[in-house]
């Protein structure tokens, strides 16, 4: 997966959605909901997961699992400059629900050094 | 209990108090309650009109239960006792105290009952290494509870107190005001519940009942365990001090449902641990299979996804530790999680190979198929630093708060060359290449009998037959005839002879010819101390017997390297290594300690125990349960359990009832054959 430095909050979950599919997540199965707050507005993004296939919407429905943080903390987290379960033990994310759904969703988010030190992978142990 | 400390847990909350119930902490030693790496009660006193408590006796009742015994006053002479204390207390959460004063007199007393309540809010890593808080502290009456509080940004952590008898409560503690009439008594229960912002469990609200199912729990670990009938007591108490310490180190993180997985030790490690949570679940296998299921699904889910170096995580890679208090939340340091260890990776795979040998449980085999793929894939792709040597070596990207040593023997002198010379970075030690041959051929059998590639496979097997070949050419130290420490980053024989040449006999990267080399080192005067293997041998420039890993001895360590002697057929030569450490166990009245010194045997007639903060530690733990499993001989061979004892003489006559897996329930049967004092000389 491609890290964009600048991408937005919006950015990452449309792209999510768009790839539909990612194996990091095949053993997660659920809903979880991410509410990114902004001042007053809080803007939602529901993401359902079936082993690895992955739908995004900005639907306001209860989920398995829902995940609350202030714009700039996700504003961070997608640039791949924030770890997430460190937010979390700071207080700066809530989460209410499956917290392995939790720990399997960090994954998607992009590590600090993902773009500077990649190394080509051998494509013959990758089970896709 | 030791020097008055009395340490009582459940999963990573535990109280450390002295013998007479109190609390009374400094900024650097760990008593206080405990619950995820964070101290939520640093005092905790019980003064009776003004006097604090005299201990008569403490009661370990279980080993997240104690009862104290106490009278008033702290005088020296006998206390003629017109009254005493009882206060019985359970870890959850927090902990739960039901306190009872006694009046034995023919008259009523009034009684002015004090508790003083604080806390500092240290992080565990704080208490080790006395450091600062930058947060604001609080303390409130909140109706009838006591709330301590501490603060920093949207970090928060609390302490709530409270009693079930109507107390006066102010900013520092609770009062109660009573009268007990003559041969009556009073008490009142004290609950302290810790809490954790956004990692919040949830509350019990009975707690005698969470007692009570606590309590069946650890009947029912126990009842489960296969049961151990021989003519030597101290190893039936051996037995059964593991199997209830074991139970005491099971750790079950939010993720896994109540599942437990083994913490690596108390009180600084009741934590996720990948190279300690693994090896203990390999040495507890044919006793109890759920630990290593646990560890696997958790680690598993932990995997390292991408490139962080702070963290020192890549793609596949094993956790090595995790944290949850303030300095890992603010990212002072990397544990959340902390990836820098190069041998859990390796040792993931072999455990989910070993765990389907002896429970046929083929459907996490195939759970876990992405992530052992992931795990086997990280050691060709990111543990050769240099690029293109094959080996797995070690150097940390965080050079802030990252660890140095990734290998077990993770101190910063247990590396080096006969002369002392320390090599630089990177390292390869050689234990870590026999986990990797092991993993690669363990790899190839579950692609081939399970994931159903058998391309993968074979490259597994190809790979490891040329990791073997060039590691025998590569490790082997001529002149001495065993394999060397590590190579250096010029790739130069890091050639000082250590314990480390043991755990490639049990990996099975030797080969066949220069085996008996190794056996006879083990078991010979430099290395072996009459108790166990040393991990440096002696007559090396840094030996020294007390040094942590440059001449201590370590029960985890020699009981991996009983299983390689009995893996290459040096049966009478891991019944000599077994027979020593648990001599020594008994010594430490059935729980071995991390480590003991490596003087030889005859010279000081008992062990002498290393100085070290954490007991009972996990592999120390398991070790006992693996020196049985190598006695034995049990193996296990498709549906079968294979039983080929070799057992010390003085062990007499043993059996190992009801020994779960593949197979259903089957026991073994040995005697002791092994003239260990022939053997040893």
């Amino acid at each position: 997966m491609a890290v964009s430095p600048n991408q937005t909050v919006a950015e990452f979950f449309d792209e999510l959605g768009k790839r539909g599919q990612d194996p990091r997540l095949n053993k997660a199965k659920g809903t979880a909901r991410f509410d990114v707050v902004d001042g007053s507005r809080t803007e939602r993004w529901l993401l359902t997961i079936d082993k690895g296939d992955i739908g995004v919407s900005h639907k306001n429905a209860a989920a398995d699992c829902l995940v609350r943080a202030n714009k700039a903390f996700f504003d961070r987290a997608v640039a791949g400059k924030q770890n997430f379960f460190a937010g979390v033990l700071r207080g700066e994310v809530t989460v209410e629900g499956d917290p392995k759904l939790l720990v399997l969703l960090q994954r998607l988010f992009p590590r600090p050094s993902d773009r500077r030190r990649r190394r080509p992978s051998s494509s013959a142990r990758r089970k896709q | 209990m030791s020097n008055g400390i009395v340490k009582i847990l459940d999963g990573n909350t535990f109280v450390v108090s002295d013998a007479s119930g109190d609390i009374e902490a400094s900024p650097t030693d760990p008593t206080g309650l405990f619950s995820y790496d964070t101290r939520f009660l640093s005092k905790w006193i019980l003064t009776i009109n003004g006097e604090r408590m005299n201990p008569l006796s403490v009661d370990d009742l279980q080993y997240f239960e104690t009862r104290f015994f106490l009278v008033p006053g702290t005088g020296t002479v006998y206390v003629d006792a017109k009254l005493s204390v009882i206060r019985q207390r359970a870890v959850e959460n927090g902990f739960h105290e039901k306190l009872t004063i006694l009046n034995h007199a023919e008259k009523p007393v009034d009684l002015t009952v004090r508790i003083d309540a604080g806390c500092d809010f240290a992080d565990l890593f704080e208490v080790k290494d006395a450091l600062e808080k930058k947060g604001k502290y609080s303390s409130r009456v909140d109706g009838d509870k006591l709330v301590l509080g501490y603060d920093r940004e949207t970090f928060n952590r609390s302490t709530v107190i409270s009693a079930s008898e109507s107390a006066r409560i102010d900013k520092s503690g609770l009062t109660f005001k009573i009268r007990i009439a003559p041969h009556d008594e009073w008490s009142t229960h004290l609950d302290v519940a810790a809490g954790l912002a956004g990692l919040r469990r949830e509350r019990i609200d009975d707690p005698e009942a969470s007692q009570r199912r606590m309590r069946r729990n650890l009947e029912r670990w126990i009842d489960e365990a296969p049961r151990l009938e021989c003519d030597n007591d101290p190893l039936k108490a051996t037995y059964r001090r593991s199997l209830v310490d074991l139970a005491a180190l099971r750790f079950a993180p939010a993720i896994t449902g109540g599942r437990s997985l083994p913490a690596a030790g108390l009180p600084w490690f009741m934590t996720m641990f990948g190279r300690d949570s693994i090896f203990t679940s390999l040495q507890a296998l044919p006793f109890t299979s759920e630990l290593a299921a646990t560890t696997l699904r958790a680690f598993g889910d932990w995997q390292g996804v991408g490139l962080d170096d702070f963290r020192d995580e890549d793609p596949g890679r094993i956790l090595h530790e995790m944290r949850y208090g303030e300095m890992t939340a603010f990212e002072e340091r990397p544990h959340s999680p902390y990836y820098g260890t190069v041998d859990a990776t390796p040792l993931y795979v072999i455990l989910l190979d070993e765990y389907e040998r002896w429970t046929g449980d083929r459907a996490l085999v195939r759970e876990l198929e992405v992530e052992a793929r992931a795990a086997l894939n990280w050691i060709d792709e990111y543990a050769d630093i240099p690029g293109g040597t094959g080996y797995i070596w070690y150097k940390r990207r965080n050079e802030k708060t990252g660890l140095e040593n990734q290998c077990w023997k993770d101190s910063w002198d247990s590396i080096s060359f006969r002369d002392g010379t320390l090599p630089g970075f990177p390292r390869a030690t050689c234990e870590l290449q026999g986990y990797a041959y092991d993993a690669k051929l363990r790899g190839a059998r579950l692609a081939r009998e399970i994931w159903k590639d058998d391309e993968l496979a074979d490259e597994l097997e190809r790979g490891a037959a040329d990791l073997k070949r060039r590691f025998n050419r590569d490790y082997w130290v001529e002149d001495g005839e065993y394999f060397a420490l590590a190579l250096d980053p010029d790739g130069r024989q890091v050639d000082a002879l250590g314990s480390n040449i043991g755990h490639l006999l049990w990996s099975g990267i030797v080969d066949k010819q220069k085996a008996k080399a190794v056996a006879s080192h083990l078991l010979g005067p430099k290395l072996f101390s009459g108790w166990g293997v040393r991990t440096l041998a002696e007559g090396e420039t840094r030996y020294n017997p007390i040094g942590y890993h440059v001449g201590t001895v370590w029960p985890f360590d020699n009981s991996f390297i009983a299983w390689g002697l009995r893996r290459y057929g040096f049966k009478e030569d891991a019944a000599v290594i077994a027979a020593g450490i648990l001599d020594a166990a008994e010594f430490f009245e059935g729980r071995l300690p991390e480590a003991f010194g490596g003087y030889e045997r005859s010279q000081t007639m008992y062990p002498v125990q290393y100085p070290t903060a954490c007991s009972p530690q996990a592999w120390s733990t398991g070790t006992p349960l693996l020196l049985l499993r190598t006695m034995l001989g049990l193996e296990p061979r498709g549906e079968y359990l294979v039983v080929d004892p070799a057992l010390p003489s003085a062990i007499g006559h043993l059996e190992l009832l009801d020994i779960p897996g593949r197979w259903g329930h089957v026991d073994a049967f040995g005697r002791g054959r092994v003239d260990v004092d022939r053997k040893r000389r």
